[in-house]
């Protein structure tokens, strides 16, 4: 299996698993039911989460499949731009439904305005996502295209006029200071979000005790804002340069740890055996493993990170 | 001063550290310099957003050990550090980049000092409202360390050292 495989495995992700978790929110909505409707943004979280590795993979098989014969080079970048206009709003709906879910524990249900919001949001975000996958599947199926568009050259899609791979690549590479300037953030991203990680982890393990757990559940989303700052400037790179990262296996590796910290993060955030741990009470035994793991996960990905120019090819 | 720098560099450890082509090397003693600043940065940044007035029902008394955490990072930081430094001591040292960067952590670590006497050697803390000098020293150290982040990057970058791989300023 190459990357171009997983690709093929992974882009069904993100178009089919919205549709799944639009249709469930929508009808958790209508009917009022809090409970699919905590369940419907897990999903929605979760499949934001798996199109992060739908998206990067997508980079590593257009490397692998422009060069082929039959393949038009301009369907593959119209696919891309499309692609990563869809995942930016998709990241943005996996964000808002987070907050959301957080929401629930935090005030016992999220404003009206909020679940409305990633209503709309989730829907612009399967229409462009259905766009983005339609336009793939002409890449390897010309079945799906009919004859007159692949000969004509294709207008740039509305929307990637202000967002597109090559400006987003020339902003990176083009001015001097771009580069260093998002290496220092990544590093301030990586500790507020380590800073967080540990209060949270460490408490479920034993330290500090006499704190309730959820008192210390409000620092959840300064752990998000360092997160959200570490994808936005983690994709600069990596849209950047992609060929230093698509093949390195550190990177591979980076990316695997971090969707299993998005699968902890949705246990910590609203789990209510974890949630009801009060002031002087031990967690329960299955909160603490997860705990542990959190804290490997995330050295395993600061380990990775930097192992990227030697374990792999960035430079 | 570049006499001992160049014997530092010449020692058998710095050529090591310079020439494995091992994982345990270099590569090695560079993550633990990063896991290090996360342990002292995330650690003391939370503990500031608190003082500055965040999640502000957690209490701070007990957030003393949760703080000492920071003292590992440091001594995790300063060994590692020092390697760090004498792999390459005749381009650091004489690097102004890496002197802002030294100057800014003993800033913070006498604010985090500062911070630590006021939070944890006052038995009433969580009585009252936090004062607003205590807010400052928090803000300032937040400010401090994002300011060393930016310095440690920016050695890669600017002056004598590339200390990363040789990378030259925007020809990456």
């Amino acid at each position: 299996m190459n990357l171009a495989h997983l690709h093929l495995l992974l882009n069904h992700v993100p178009t089919v698993g919205f549709a799944v978790g639009v249709c469930l929110f929508l009808v958790a909505l209508v009917e009022q039911d809090e409970k699919q409707q905590r369940v419907s943004l897990g999903v929605l979280f979760l499949v934001a989460v798996l199109s992060i590795p739908a998206y990067l993979t997508g980079v590593a098989a257009s490397e692998i499949m422009q060069d082929r014969p039959g393949v038009s080079v301009d369907l593959i970048r119209t696919h891309e731009d499309a692609a990563l206009s869809a995942f930016a709003v998709m990241e943005l709906t996996g964000a808002a439904a987070w907050l959301a879910l957080w929401q629930f524990r935090r005030l016992s249900r999220p404003p009206r305005g909020m679940l409305v919001s990633i209503l709309f949001l989730s829907v612009v975000a399967f229409g462009l996502m259905a766009q983005a996958a339609n336009l793939g599947g002409g890449i390897r199926h010309p079945e799906v295209v009919s004859l007159e568009e692949t000969v004509t050259p294709r207008e740039p899609l509305a929307g990637t006029i202000w967002l597109n791979t090559a400006s987003v690549r020339s902003f990176v590479n083009d001015t001097d200071w771009v580069w260093p300037a998002c290496e220092a953030i990544h590093f301030m991203g990586l500790a507020l979000s380590f800073g967080v990680v540990l209060l949270l982890n460490l408490r479920m393990l034993g330290m500090m005790k006499s704190v309730a757990f959820a008192d210390l559940h409000r620092t959840l989303p300064w752990g998000m804002l360092g997160f959200g700052v570490n994808l936005v400037t983690g994709l600069m790179f990596f849209i950047g340069v992609p060929e230093q990262y698509t093949t390195n296996p550190s990177f591979q590796w980076k990316i695997l740890f971090l969707v299993l910290l998005g699968v902890n993060l949705i246990y910590v955030t609203s789990r209510q055996k974890v949630w009801a741990v009060g002031p002087g009470e031990d967690a329960p035994p299955t909160a603490k493993v997860v705990a542990a793991s959190t804290i490997f996960l995330w050295i395993g990905v600061v380990y990775f990170g930097r192992m990227l120019p030697y374990l792999g090819n960035a430079y | 001063m570049m006499d001992l720098l160049m014997r530092i560099e010449a020692s058998g450890l710095s050529t090591w550290l310079r020439e494995s082509p091992s994982l345990w090397a270099f590569p090695f003693v560079l993550t633990l310099h990063t896991i290090g600043l996360g342990l002292i940065v995330g650690t003391t940044v939370v503990v500031n957003l608190r003082i500055l007035g965040g999640a502000s029902r957690i209490p701070l008394a007990p957030l003393e050990k949760f703080f000492s955490i920071m003292w590992l990072g440091f001594a995790l930081n300063a060994v590692s550090g020092v390697l760090l430094f004498a792999k390459e001591a005749t381009t650091v040292g004489i690097s102004g980049v890496f002197w802002i960067k030294m100057s800014l952590i003993a800033l913070s670590m006498w604010v985090l000092t500062r911070i630590r006497t006021r939070v944890f050697d006052d038995p009433l803390i969580d009585t009252r409202p936090v004062p607003n000098d205590l807010r400052a020293l928090a803000f300032a150290s937040i400010v401090l360390w994002a300011a060393a982040i930016t310095a440690g990057r920016l050695m890669a970058y600017i002056g004598p050292t590339q200390a990363e791989a040789g990378i030259q300023f925007g020809s990456r």
